[in-house]
C-alpha cells in the first residue's frame, strides 16, 4: 500500500547539536546520505523549523552540503545570554534533541 | 606532523584528563580550554575579591600533579586558563618550582575602553602563543584567546607558517574547533550515542600536517568514538555563517572535507581568507541578583493551584521581575506520586539583593497557608548574582597583543 509517509521523529535519520552564543542559540542538524540531505534541505526551511520549534523567533539558515548539514541561528532565544536567561535550558543545550523528537513525514526509502 | 591533544573543554571538565592525555599515548602539545563567556564573569568576580586570582585554579592543581611528567615527556602545555590574570597564573606555575620555562600572552584586557564592564577581553589569535613556543616555552598560558588558537598557535610555530598562509591556518582552526570542547568530539553529548560506547569518551587529538590538514583521533584504548558523525556534531557546535571569522583567518566551513580513517577522521580541503581588521570583545557585567523556587503541584486542580500560589507570591512582593512557567509533568490517575505532579517554576531577576531575599521569604512563609499538598523541590536560598554578556568590536591595531617569554622578555605580536 502507498499512503502518505508515516510521521516519525526527525532524529530517526538526523543528528543535531545546539548551543549558545550570547543571547542567540545555534542549532546544527545533519544527516548521513546524499539523498537524506536533499530531503532535509527541501523539508527543513526556516518556516518549517518555526513550526516544529514554536519558541523560535528570527532565524537564519545556512547550508553546509559538504557536511550534509544545515545550521540555524535562532536570534534572541536566550535573552541577554546564558548568565541571565530565565529560559528553560538557558544555554540551548537540548534544543537539538527537542527538534530530533519532533515528528515529520520522512519518505520510507530514506529511513 | 604535530600531535596536539585537548584535556579540557571548560572550567570544571574532567580533572584527570591531563594525566590521561599525558600517559595514554604519544603527544607533542597538550591544550586546554577553560574560558566560556560565563567563566569570564566568574573569574572577574574572583579578581574583584583578590587581585592575585582571576585564573582557573583547577588548571594550576592539574599542573602541580602532572607538569613534571609533561616536562619529562617533552610535551608542551598550552592553555587559556589564565582567564583575566594570565600573569598571575604564570607566576603561580613558576612557584611550583619544577623548573619549567613558562610564558604568557597578554593584552586582551580592554576594560579601559569599556569601563562599565566587569570584564572586557578581546579575542586574541594564535601568534602570541606561537612566539612563546618558538622561544622555547614549556608552558604557555593566555587570557582570552579564541579557543581554536590554542591549537593553531602550536601548529603555526611548529611548521613556521606565515600570517598569510590562510589555508593552513584555516585547516588548523577547524582542527582547533573540533578539539576545543573536549569529549564533545569523541562521542560525548552525541545524538547517536546508542550506537557507540559513550560511557567514558577519551579526549581528542589532532595530528596536524604542514598544509593544515589533520587526522582527528584519540588515544588507543579510550572510550567513545571518532567518526565522521561525532566530528560533524562538534563542527556544528556554536557556529554561525559558514565563513567562520577568527582573529587570524576566516575559515570556510563549507569547504571542509571529512574522510573516515582507520584511526579516526581526516580533515582536509579547508579554505581560508584574510581576517577582518577588528577583534571581537567579550563584555560581561553584573546584571543583578537571581533567585528561583519550584513548587510541586500534585494531583487535582493543577491550574488552580498554580494560580493560587502565584497570587500569593505576587501579593507578598509584587509581580515585577518574576518569570513563571508551569511544566505539566503530571499524568491523570497516575500510579506514582511523582508522575502525578506538575512543577511550577518561578524566577526573580532584580537589581536589589534585598528583593531577591524577600522572594525566598515569601515562598517559605506559604508553607502552611497555600494549596493542598504544598511543597517545594528545594528551599530557596538568598539568591545569586547573575551576569549579562555582550559582544563588541575594536580595531585590531588598538589591542596590545603581547607575548611575555620565559625570562620576561616582552614581544609585541
Amino acid at each position: 500500500m502507498s499512503a502518505s509517509p508515516k510521521k516519525v521523529p526527525l532524529g530517526v535519520i538526523a543528528g543535531a547539536r545546539s548551543g549558545d552564543k550570547g543571547g542567540d542559540a545555534n542549532l546544527g542538524v545533519w544527516v548521513r546520505t546524499d539523498a537524506q540531505y536533499e530531503w532535509l534541505r527541501a523539508e527543513l526551511t526556516v518556516e518549517r523549523l518555526k513550526e516544529l520549534l514554536p519558541e523560535a523567533g528570527e532565524v537564519d539558515r545556512y547550508e553546509l552540503p559538504n557536511l550534509r548539514a544545515l545550521n540555524f541561528v535562532l536570534h534572541g532565544l536566550l535573552g541577554e545570554g546564558v548568565a541571565s536567561s530565565t529560559r528553560f535550558d538557558p544555554q540551548a543545550k537540548a534544543l537539538g534533541e527537542w527538534l530530533r523528537s519532533r515528528h515529520v513525514e520522512i519518505p520510507e526509502d530514506l529511513r | 606532523m604535530i600531535r596536539v591533544g585537548n584535556a579540557s573543554g571548560f572550567y570544571g571538565d574532567r580533572f584527570s584528563a591531563v594525566r590521561e592525555m599525558l600517559t595514554g599515548g604519544e603527544l607533542d602539545v597538550l591544550t586546554g580550554d577553560y574560558l566560556a563567556e560565563l567563566t569570564m564573569l566568574i573569574l572577574g568576580r574572583d579578581r574583584m575579591k583578590d587581585a592575585a586570582l582571576g585564573y582557573a585554579r583547577t588548571f594550576l592543581r592539574q599542573l602541580e600533579q602532572n607538569l613534571a611528567d609533561a616536562l619529562a615527556r617533552g610535551v608542551k602545555i598550552v592553555s587559556n586558563a589564565g582567564g583575566v590574570n594570565p600573569e598571575g597564573l604564570a607566576e603561580a606555575i613558576d612557584r611550583l618550582g619544577l623548573g619549567a620555562k613558562v610564558a604568557y600572552v597578554t593584552g586582551d584586557d580592554v576594560r579601559d575602553r569599556f569601563p562599565e564592564s566587569l570584564t572586557a577581553n578581546a579575542y586574541l589569535g594564535a601568534w602570541g602563543i606561537a612566539e612563546c613556543l618558538s622561544a622555547g616555552a614549556d608552558v604557555v598560558v593566555t587570557g582570552r584567546v579564541t579557543d581554536a588558537s590554542l591549537v593553531v598557535g602550536p601548529a603555526a610555530a611548529h611548521f613556521g607558517w606565515g600570517r598569510e598562509d590562510f589555508d593552513a591556518l584555516a585547516g588548523a582552526t577547524v582542527a582547533g574547533h573540533v578539539l576545543e570542547c573536549g569529549a564533545q568530539a569523541t562521542g560525548g553529548n552525541y545524538s547517536f550515542f546508542t550506537a557507540i560506547d559513550a560511557t567514558r569518551p577519551g579526549f581528542p587529538i589532532a595530528e596536524i600536517e604542514a598544509d593544515g590538514s589533520s587526522l582527528i583521533t584519540k588515544h588507543d584504548g579510550t572510550g567513545g568514538a571518532v567518526t565522521a558523525d561525532t566530528v560533524t556534531a562538534q563542527l556544528l557546535y556554536e557556529i554561525g555563517p559558514p565563513a567562520y571569522v577568527g582573529p587570524d583567518v576566516v575559515s570556510h566551513f563549507d569547504t571542509i572535507r571529512l574522510d573516515p580513517h582507520e584511526r579516526g577522521v581526516r580533515i582536509s580541503g579547508v579554505k581560508g581568507s584574510p581576517p577582518p581588521d577588528t577583534l571581537k570583545v567579550c563584555l560581561t557585567t553584573l546584571g543583578g541578583f537571581r533567585n528561583s523556587t519550584t513548587f510541586v503541584l500534585t494531583g487535582l486542580d493543577v491550574e488552580a493551584k498554580a494560580d493560587l500560589v502565584r497570587r500569593q507570591v505576587e501579593a507578598a512582593i509584587g509581580p515585577a521581575e518574576l518569570t513563571w512557567t508551569l511544566a505539566r509533568t503530571d499524568h491523570v490517575d497516575a500510579d506514582t506520586e511523582e508522575t502525578a505532579s506538575a512543577l511550577l517554576h518561578v524566577t526573580i531577576k532584580t537589581a536589589d539583593p534585598q528583593r531577591a531575599k524577600a522572594f525566598a521569604r515569601a515562598g517559605v512563609e506559604l508553607a502552611l497557608a497555600s494549596y493542598p499538598g504544598f511543597h517545594v523541590t528545594a528551599p530557596p536560598g538568598d539568591g545569586t548574582p547573575f551576569g549579562v554578556y555582550r559582544a563588541a568590536y575594536v580595531p585590531r591595531s588598538s589591542v596590545p597583543h603581547r607575548a611575555v617569554l620565559p625570562g620576561g622578555k616582552v614581544v609585541e605580536v
